[in-house]
């Protein structure tokens, strides 16, 4: 089944760490676009490239500063478009100031079944730090309104190794949201990235990132209290109570297809990779003329096709089989890679079970390290 | 042909002051090559000469010239080598001139490699037009460098002749001069032969090409022909000429200059400096000033990849059939494993090998910390030539220890002389001569460990004059030193590739900064990373790479596995270039830390 990607590319405002493909909410633009969208799906459903689709990932920018009655359309348009089954995952990103009660409700009137909601940190100085526009308080009262709005789904993002943040920091955090009780939770490191506003703003007001010791606390600290309180992880960045886990991210890490649609956004299907134009202006010309909005496309020879199966498929906690992977791309794959991955295994990276290869957690801290092997 | 109407000369010029351009525009006013059938600068042949600017080989270029009085002359342009690592070749090259110009920029003045370079033509009776250069340049001082000409090289400035190579300004009248004030060719005709050899490279069709310049008597196509030195007698097959273009000749008589080629196998046969004579009726004696050329400076070069090995060996064998002052013989190494020992004429030398190595043969370098050769003397009483650290007996076994010494001649503005001392102190070096060659010019004679000259010297000396010192030297001898072997340990093993050869009194210091700056090179990885120095098993300094403890990147936006792919892609390519000792990556730069620890100081 396919996995449906809706990319809104709008923000209220830019955060300063922020390198995604967004850009400042126009209201007309956005108008325009949501009906590019619409034709996009239409026609990906007529082209036949459509299977059957069991996810939708509303992401961004800032997905909820759309309105509900948007999101339906394209709810609606999917499920015509991909045979979409009632049971299906339809997920939401939403930042905390941009919702209220009433309109959370509206949304999962719409269909939305499962809300991510962009918290990031429980304390305001890290949020400012940030240039988010919400506070902690918000945050918080954001995870109770989605779940007055009948949300049993909800997860939350929280970013780690925040400029000026402390382990001990982190971990307050970290209990905030246990406390605020969500489904699922993705816990990012924070990547500063050379041409962000943040590194600047750092660098003027002499905030530093804790040494990588620190990182590495913040990281598996934060994975034993949340297991402690209930939550499994099954993958780097990502844990979740029982039957909770995203079933489309999923999909990214298990050899999966889906679609992108919306500019800037990535697609897998039947062996080859493509991303659509980045501009949102671009891209609605582009449909409204009716030329491709591909990008970049990439067909994948067998070889890539397993090694990025193998390289995603250590993201998860379960890891990767071996066995079956190798036999369906016909390759020993022990054989192959047996003796690079010695040495990680010796280093305690990696643990080898049957024909399962999975990282520890010390070594999800260290997964590069170990993907490099398979590209 | 008569030697009344020959002039031999070559261009003395440091690096940049305009000696390629100027022959460009030789060519081009005597119609040697037209201007449209040249590329730039067609005497720098080889890529590299061309991007550095400098030359290497030197090309001997025949221009036919008509003079004023509408006589017909035949100038031969005998090209010299630029750097100090080839001095003896320039000295070979000016062994086959009457003259030579002095070719001076009028806003950089004279520098040391010019100084060298006039004061090698002034001791081979070379008689000299000084000739100053980007006069059109606004930062001209025409005066200035004509003073410095008298004052500095000992010149008669007035007869310096003022150009603008770049435009052609003055160059006719450079080559009237050249006429009419450089003195032909002697040597008598119906003498036996004597042609000195002063270049040859090795012409994948023709086996080795000579360039020789006929001292006595003729060379003939057919002659049977003896190489002096080497004792070997040969065929001569064709003689002729470059126009540039290499063109045949009938013969090449007294004074001419030209090219042989007689079924030579090897470079190394036909040295430069050798006499030719007729094996029939052979000279007396040969051309005086002939010397075996040594390599100085060594090195190991190692493949990234073992498996390039035997590609690395084809690399230097082919290398070696047109360079014979460059040595190699196969190394191992217990941390770099097969590998080669290198023998240099200099640093530049080395650097142009590797980048030939890295360029045409597209090889994958690591290259060990530069050294000298080494006279120990074991306590049995003999003498050992040592070319690299881990040959270098135990201490309990070694009597004395003698190490090459340059002398170095510094020429600077005044004020940097302060900083210039300086450094030489620093260095080992023993003062020789200070003297003030004009108001703000200082020529600074030290002699100096050749060592420490191959280690860091020059950058340093550029960093502290700001660029304006420049150096020339040749090794004048040796003298006995304390010198002790200084190992580094990664993870308690010594790795043989990264052991140098210090001054007992500079080997603590030099140990702890070597020590440091291998942790800045060194990745963390897996595990932590004992760094040690090490003097003779005792552990002199400490550092540590710790463990790497993350390397991930947490989100994936939307599905973008590609951009997760080129990550891990980048990040594998930048492990290749690491060489894998025990377990330990180990970036290629480091082995050459040792090169790069003073330089930091200065900043």
């Amino acid at each position: 089944m396919l996995g449906l990607y809706i990319h809104v590319p709008f923000c209220a405002a830019i955060c300063n760490y922020c390198n995604f493909n967004r850009g400042v909410f126009d209201a007309d633009l956005k108008a325009r676009y949501v009906d590019a969208l619409l034709t996009e799906i239409d026609r990906a459903g007529q082209a036949g490239r459509a299977g059957g689709a069991d996810t939708i990932y509303f992401g961004g920018g800032t997905p909820s500063l759309l309105e509900p009655g948007e999101v339906g359309a394209i709810v609606a348009a999917c499920a015509r478009a991909f045979a979409l089954g009632a049971d299906s995952e339809i997920t939401l990103e939403a930042n905390p100031e941009t919702v209220t009660r009433d309109r959370l409700a509206a949304f999962r009137a719409e269909g939305v079944t499962r809300l991510s909601v962009g918290v990031q940190s429980f304390r305001d100085d890290e949020l400012r730090r940030l240039s988010r526009l919400h506070t902690a308080a918000r945050a918080r009262a954001a995870v109770g309104e989605a779940r007055a709005a009948g949300f049993d789904n909800v997860s939350i993002d929280l970013m780690m190794w925040l400029p000026g943040q402390s382990v001990a920091d982190w971990l307050a955090s970290v209990d905030d949201a246990v406390s605020v009780d969500p489904d699922h939770l993705s816990l990012y490191l924070l990547e500063v990235y050379p041409n962000a506003p943040l590194r600047e703003e750092m660098a003027r007001a002499r905030w530093s990132q804790a040494p990588d010791e620190d990182a590495e606390a913040m990281y598996l600290t934060a994975m034993e209290r949340l297991e402690a309180a209930g939550y499994r992880q099954y993958e780097i960045s990502n844990v979740a109570k029982a039957g909770r886990r995203s079933r489309h991210n999923l999909k990214y890490w298990t050899d999966g297809e889906w679609l992108g649609l919306g500019c800037g956004a990535h697609s897998t299907q039947g062996g080859v990779r493509w991303k659509n134009v980045s501009a949102p202006g671009d891209y609605v010309r582009r449909i409204a003329s009716r030329s491709d909005i591909r990008d970049e496309v990439r067909s994948m020879s067998a070889d890539e096709r397993l090694g990025d199966a193998l390289f995603t498929g250590l993201r998860l906690t379960d890891g990767i089989d071996l066995a079956a992977l190798g036999g369906r791309y016909g390759v020993d794959l022990w054989a192959r890679y047996g003796g690079e991955l010695d040495r990680y295994l010796e280093a305690g990276c990696l643990i080898r079970e049957g024909p399962r290869l999975r990282l520890t957690r010390r070594g999800m801290l260290l997964a590069h390290e170990v993907m490099a092997v398979f590209v | 042909m008569d030697p009344s109407r020959i002039r031999n000369f070559s261009v003395i010029a440091h690096i940049d002051h305009g000696k390629s351009t100027l022959a460009d525009r030789f060519l081009e006013i005597t119609g040697a090559l037209q201007a449209r059938e040249m590329e730039a600068q067609v005497l720098d042949a080889m890529d590299l000469e061309r991007e550095r600017g400098i030359t290497i080989k030197a090309h001997p270029v025949r221009l036919s010239y008509t003079a004023r009085s509408g006589e017909p002359y035949v100038l031969n342009l005998i090209d010299t080598p630029g750097h100090v690592d080839f001095s003896y070749e320039v000295t070979r090259s000016l062994a086959a001139c009457e003259g030579a110009l002095l070719l001076v920029d009028a806003s950089q003045g004279v520098e040391a490699q010019t100084l060298a370079n006039a004061y090698l033509a002034v001791d081979n009776s070379l008689e000299i037009i000084p000739v100053i250069n980007k006069i059109d340049l606004p930062g001209a001082q025409p005066e200035e460098a004509r003073r410095q000409i008298e004052e500095i090289v000992g010149l008669d400035g007035s007869g310096a002749l003022l150009a603008s190579a770049k435009l052609g300004t003055g160059v006719p009248e450079i080559l009237e001069a050249i006429v009419e004030r450089l003195p032909p060719p002697g040597g008598s005709p119906g003498a036996p032969l004597k042609a000195l050899i002063f270049d040859s490279w090795y012409d994948a069709y023709r086996g080795v090409v000579i360039v020789i310049r006929v001292i006595d008597g003729t060379i003939n196509r057919g002659m049977k022909i003896r190489l002096m030195a080497q004792g070997q007698d040969y065929e001569s097959l064709q003689v002729g000429v470059f126009t540039p273009r290499a063109t045949e000749v009938e013969s090449l008589g007294a004074g001419e200059v030209g090219f042989l080629v007689a079924n030579i196998k090897k470079i190394s046969d036909a040295k430069i400096g050798d006499t030719i004579t007729e094996s029939a009726r052979p000279a007396a004696e040969p051309f005086p000033g002939f010397k075996e050329l040594k390599p100085m400076v060594f090195a190991g070069l190692y493949p990234v990849e073992g498996h390039q090995y035997p590609e690395l060996r084809d690399a230097l064998e082919k290398l070696r059939l047109n360079d014979a002052s460059f040595f190699y013989e196969p190394e191992t190494s217990a941390a770099l494993g097969f590998g080669f020992r290198c023998g240099f004429l200099g640093l530049l030398h080395m650097e142009i090998v590797q980048e030939r190595l890295e360029r045409e043969f597209d090889m994958d370098l690591v290259t060990t910390a530069p050294g000298v050769l080494y006279r120990v003397t074991t306590t049995d009483g003999l003498m050992h030539e040592i070319d690299s650290p881990s040959k270098l007996p135990d201490a309990g076994a070694i009597r004395t220890i003698e190490e090459p010494i340059i002398t170095a001649m510094i020429l600077t503005p005044a004020e940097h002389v302060g900083g210039i001392l300086q450094l030489c102190q620093d260095k080992r070096g023993v003062q020789k001569k200070l003297e003030y060659l004009a108001a703000d010019r200082v020529l600074i004679t030290y002699d100096l460990p050749f060592n420490e000259v191959v280690l860091d010297f020059y950058d340093r000396l550029k960093t502290i004059s700001r660029g304006y010192a420049s150096l020339d030297y040749h090794v004048t001898g040796y003298w006995p030193s304390p010198l002790v072997k200084l190992d580094i340990l990664v993870n308690g093993d010594p790795v043989d590739a990264l052991s140098v050869i210090v001054h007992r009194d500079m080997a603590y210091e030099r140990g702890r900064a070597l020590a440091s700056k291998m942790r800045e090179l060194i990745p963390r990885q897996m595990f932590e990373v004992a760094i040690q120095a090490a003097i003779g098993g005792r552990i002199v300094a400490r550092e540590s790479v710790k463990a790497l403890r993350k390397n991930v990147l947490a989100k994936c936006y939307g599905g973008d596995i590609t951009r997760k792919r080129k990550l891990l892609e980048k990040q594998k390519e930048g492990k290749k270039r690491m060489k894998q000792v025990g377990k330990v990556q180990i970036p290629q730069e480091a082995f050459l830390a040792v090169l790069k620890m003073g330089v930091d100081k200065e900043d």
